[in-house]
């Protein structure tokens, strides 16, 4: 391990300076889990009429490995969900690159799924219909795609709901069908922008253990934003930690416990209490 | 008495609005007796009941019945309306899909809007002279504007997480349109079917002022000439339930249609 990981209490491994780590290091690093998506020296920069430019994110480099379950924390402002739409295609970096199995990120789609904060579901499309839009936008047959979609509204427990339009579904349900919506087209690659931050307490808790249950069924590699580390802890291999102006990643750590993780153990209080002391 | 306190809160609340309804029909009959107000000017519901019957047997003028003026108004409305609609809602989506369309055709819009479609009447008769073809164009005139804002609004308003949405489920710019941007305009569209169906009912009493005894329009016109101020009343009454008929199909549709849209349309009431 290089330098810029140090080994901490309660068995958190701190990448102290993420920054000045450099390309060789991390490759090294993740060597022996291939990287899916890897980021290099990304920046954004928002240009405002009349007004100085605003640098939303600064020079983030991350590895990402295959199948693995990252969590980018932060307060708003900190640029996690610009560098989730960034990962999606869906907004262009001013500079640097995504690169997704070596190949640069160019647009949407082609293999990534994403799930938003408010559900983003059509309101005039049924459960299945919604599951079976991605399908449908690719030209599958309608047996084909319901059948898809089928599969994944029983994935997420949601059979017998699949008529439903999504305003007759709770909170949580439509958070549901927009996992299944996600996953229709089999992406290797999930992500998710605060998908559980407009839910009530009870209902995330379910649904976080609902994402890693599904998650254990359909592997994929997910990026998840959040603003609450007790969630990110939960669900994550890594966490990066993310601050602001200029928006950048500041701190790494590694989540050593198997899941399922139980929220109240002492270990797990413990490396809660050591990263809020290090912010 | 105890039947009475146990109906439901809305049936009472409905119970005490007829009530009262019936209650100034009564006392309009008794000041019109009293002399207090002129029988000529506010004909009483007796005397307008009797010049309802008159209308439904020999006709005003003598002959017209009731059924070829409702008729004859329905078709001019029908023929208008869906010209109108049919004019404005496919330009309405271009216009609405091009900021820049958008840009150069907002003051037209509102100008054309702001403009009534009553002082258009010498105009038409100008272009079209005084048979059929100048009533339905302004019934067209008027449906055309009201429904032509609202679908540029729908179609410019579409919630951009809907089709980011759409982008990262590998919809192209077709499909995106046909299958997020339409879908999404037609709660708005259909809010434009029912200001325009307004429009259309207010402006049929000025497009059947041209040339006709025939319709609702030009019975409350020839009203005025024979100072028959119950005929008027019964005209204006019966225009006021077609149009309440008409927007209940609308409604029906809208619900059949958009059966996605309930909650929505619960909210906007």
């Amino acid at each position: 391990m290089s330098k810029g990981l140090v080994r901490a209490k309660g068995g958190i491994v701190e990448n102290i300076d993420h920054k000045l780590n450099s390309k060789p290091e991390n490759m090294q690093k993740v060597s022996h889990n291939s990287v899916k998506i890897s980021v290099e020296n990304v920046s954004k920069i928002y240009q405002v009429a009349d007004a100085e430019d605003v640098p939303v994110l600064k020079d983030v480099n991350i590895d990402i490995r295959n199948n693995e379950f990252v969590s980018l924390v932060g307060r708003s402002g900190c640029g996690k969900t610009t560098l989730l739409n960034i990962l999606a295609g869906l907004v262009p970096p001013s500079s640097g690159i995504v690169r997704i199995d070596g190949t640069t990120v160019t647009g949407p789609g082609d293999g990534k799924g994403m799930v938003f904060q408010q559900h983003a579901l059509f309101p005039w499309l049924t459960t299945i219909e919604n599951v079976a839009f991605g399908c449908k936008s690719k030209g599958m047959r309608k047996a084909d795609r319901t059948e898809i979609a089928m599969d994944l509204v029983k994935l997420v427990g949601l059979d017998g709901y699949q008529n439903h339009y999504p305003r007759e579904l709770s909170g949580g349900m439509q958070q549901r069908v927009a996992i299944a919506r996600a996953l229709a087209l089999d992406p290797e690659i999930l992500l998710m922008d605060e998908p559980f931050g407009a839910l009530d307490e009870m209902t995330r808790l379910e649904m976080q253990d609902e994402l890693l249950r599904i998650w254990e069924v359909r592997k994929k590699t997910v990026v998840f934003v959040t603003h609450s580390l007790t969630e990110a802890l939960v669900l994550s291999d890594r966490i990066f930690l993310m601050g602001r102006n200029p928006g950048g990643i500041r701190r790494e750590f590694s989540v050593p416990f198997s899941r399922p993780r139980h929220r109240s153990s002492v270990e797990f209080l413990e490396m809660y209490e050591d990263i809020w002391a290090g912010l | 008495m105890n039947a009475l306190f146990s109906l439901s809160t809305t049936t009472k609340s409905r119970l005490v609005g007829a009530v009262f309804i019936i209650f100034l029909l009564i006392a309009w009959e008794v000041a019109v007796d009293l002399k207090w107000l002129k029988i000529y000017k506010f004909p009483p519901p007796s005397k307008c009941w009797e010049a309802f019957v008159e209308l439904f047997t020999s006709g005003f003028p003598i002959e017209q019945t009731v059924d070829i003026h409702i008729g004859w108004t329905l078709w001019r409305i029908v023929q208008g309306y869906v010209l109108g609609c049919l004019l404005a809602v496919p330009l309405g989506v271009v216009i609405g899909s091009y900021s820049l369309l958008d840009k150069l055709t907002a003051p037209i819009i509102t100008f054309g809007r702001s403009v009534a479609a009553l002082s258009l009447l010498p105009l038409v008769i100008f272009w079209f002279g005084t048979g059929e073809a100048p009533k339905i164009a302004i019934i067209a005139y008027g449906t055309f504007w009201a429904m032509i804002a609202h679908t540029i609004a729908g179609v410019k308003f579409v919630d951009p997480l809907l089709i980011r949405a759409a982008r990262t489920l590998e919809a192209d710019q077709k499909f995106i349109f046909l299958h997020v941007v339409i879908p999404a305009a037609l709660p708005r569209i259909f809010v434009g079917a029912r200001v325009a169906l307004g429009v259309a009912f207010m402006v049929i009493v000025g497009a059947e002022m041209i040339g006709t005894i025939q319709g609702l329009g030009a019975l409350i016109n020839e009203a005025r000439n024979f100072y028959r101020a119950d005929i008027t009343l019964i005209g204006m009454a019966l225009i006021g339930l077609l149009g309440l008929g008409i927007s209940g199909v609308l409604q029906l549709l809208e619900r059949i249609l958009l059966p996605w849209n309930k909650g929505l349309e619960e909210v906007r009431r």
